[in-house]
């Protein structure tokens, strides 16, 4: 009998003595203890756990923006939807509309070229203001000054913070100086208002937590200074 | 094995019987046979008359059409990118491969976190054959839309864009629960006017 490398030790008469444990090949996948939670999608679906009637109550809540109601609309459910297709729809706004602007004041209208860069701009600048800097500030809140809100929950209320902008951006298409300042102004308020009644509870503790209102004032100004004056800057034919 | 239905094969699985002849027919006969293929879905995801099996066909999924469809959609919005925009064609031509496949990455991957159980495959094969009205109209605009005033160039896109949402939207709302159709319908709809968009201003 020939022995291919067993284990087990053999008597004289091939018979298994001192019998080794037997190594068990099982094929069920386990699941994969997975090192990196926030890598996978399942991770994720709690944040998409909402239906249309939430979305539409969490844009109402924005837009009328000087009622503190954001958190009772949320709950304990941040949702990722909205900051994502709200940003998303901006970035179409601005693509098209900026270039739209433009188009209207062009003379000549024939021979008019369209700025693609409008939409790698749009890009950076709308994901960066949804996503990066709520995340820093959200981080900043929850470990440096001790907030009892989340990550996700600063995520979710600048997402929503934005949705006032889909209709200021659209207005902002008609090609006067004066009417786009006053439609973009009417944004920053909305906006800024909407984040700063939100997070007053936080604010109001002590000295420290006011100070978040800067960055969260300034990042919102510098935001319709980008827009005025990349997309919807006004370039009037110089008659020489 | 049947024969008969050779030249006409009426569904998936007859095509599948045709693969065993592969390896001894012409590269045309293969060709042939894949354009075939191809138009056959097409046919089925665009006519809605034609989804009597309330969409199992679409298990068989394929990317060949969704390449060939962007392939073609890139070249022609970026065949006259000079002359109407500041970047480049090759510019233009990265930006509308990569728009199409993120934005059905993106796409299939909102409905699967809002609970929707497809296959994500199945899901990108059918967004990207539904791109080919985009494709219609983006080479009705780009041969005559020289010619028409801006507001009769909107009619074919209004009409494409119209077409390649309805057929795409049945299939995306048939997804996810009840409440969350409009959630998982929206994405679609953005993507699809991304795309007009850009074949409205070539």
């Amino acid at each position: 009998m020939q022995n291919f490398g067993s284990n087990n030790e053999l008597d004289e008469k091939g018979h298994v003595l001192n019998e080794q444990p037997k190594i068990k090949v099982k094929f069920e996948p386990k699941p994969k203890p997975s090192k990196c939670p926030i890598c996978t999608i399942e991770y994720y679906q709690q944040f998409f756990n909402i239906e249309q009637r939430d979305v539409y109550m969490r844009i109402r809540c924005s837009i009328l923006s000087w009622k503190p109601e954001f958190h009772q609309c949320v709950g304990k459910n941040p949702d990722l939807w909205g900051p994502l297709w709200i940003s998303t729809t901006i970035i179409f706004i601005l693509f098209a509309g900026g270039n739209l602007s433009r188009f209207l004041l062009e003379e000549d209208k024939k021979h008019f070229k369209y700025e693609y860069n409008y939409m790698y701009v749009a890009v950076l600048i709308v994901y960066a203001m949804a996503f990066i800097i709520p995340i820093i500030l959200g981080v900043i809140m929850k470990y440096i000054l001790k907030s009892e809100l989340g990550v996700f929950d600063i995520v979710c209320m600048y997402g929503y913070s934005l949705s006032a902008y889909i209709f200021v951006l659209i207005l902002c298409i008609i090609p006067y100086n004066e009417a786009q300042w006053f439609f973009l102004m009417c944004g920053l308020a909305n906006s800024t208002i909407f984040l700063l009644v939100n997070l007053w509870d936080f604010m109001k503790k002590n000295k420290q937590t006011v100070l978040i209102a800067i960055p969260i004032i300034s990042f919102n100004v510098a935001l319709i200074l980008c827009f005025k004056f990349y997309f919807f800057r006004l370039i009037y034919a110089v008659d020489d | 094995m049947d024969y008969t239905n050779q030249k006409n094969p009426q569904n998936y699985s007859q095509m599948e019987d045709l693969k065993t002849l592969d390896l001894e027919e012409s590269v045309s006969e293969t060709i042939m046979r894949d354009l075939k293929m191809i138009a056959y879905k097409l046919k089925y995801v665009l006519i809605p008359k034609e989804q009597e099996d309330n969409g199992k066909e679409l298990r068989n999924w394929d990317l060949w059409g969704p390449l060939i469809f962007c392939l073609a959609l890139a070249m022609t919005l970026s065949f006259k990118a000079d002359s109407t925009t500041n970047s480049s064609k090759s510019d233009v031509f990265a930006i509308i491969f990569v728009l199409i496949w993120v934005g059905a990455f993106v796409v299939t991957l909102n409905a699967q976190l809002l609970g929707g159980k497809v296959s994500f495959f199945q899901s990108v094969c059918l967004l990207g054959y539904c791109v080919f009205p985009i494709n219609i109209e983006a080479i009705i605009i780009a041969f005559v839309g020289s010619y028409l005033p801006f507001v009769v160039k909107l009619i074919p896109v209004i009409i494409c864009f119209a077409w390649s949402a309805y057929s795409s939207v049945g299939f995306m709302a048939s997804l996810v629960p009840p409440h969350k159709k409009k959630l998982a319908v929206y994405p679609v709809f953005l993507f699809y006017l991304f795309l007009s968009w850009f074949s409205l201003i070539v």
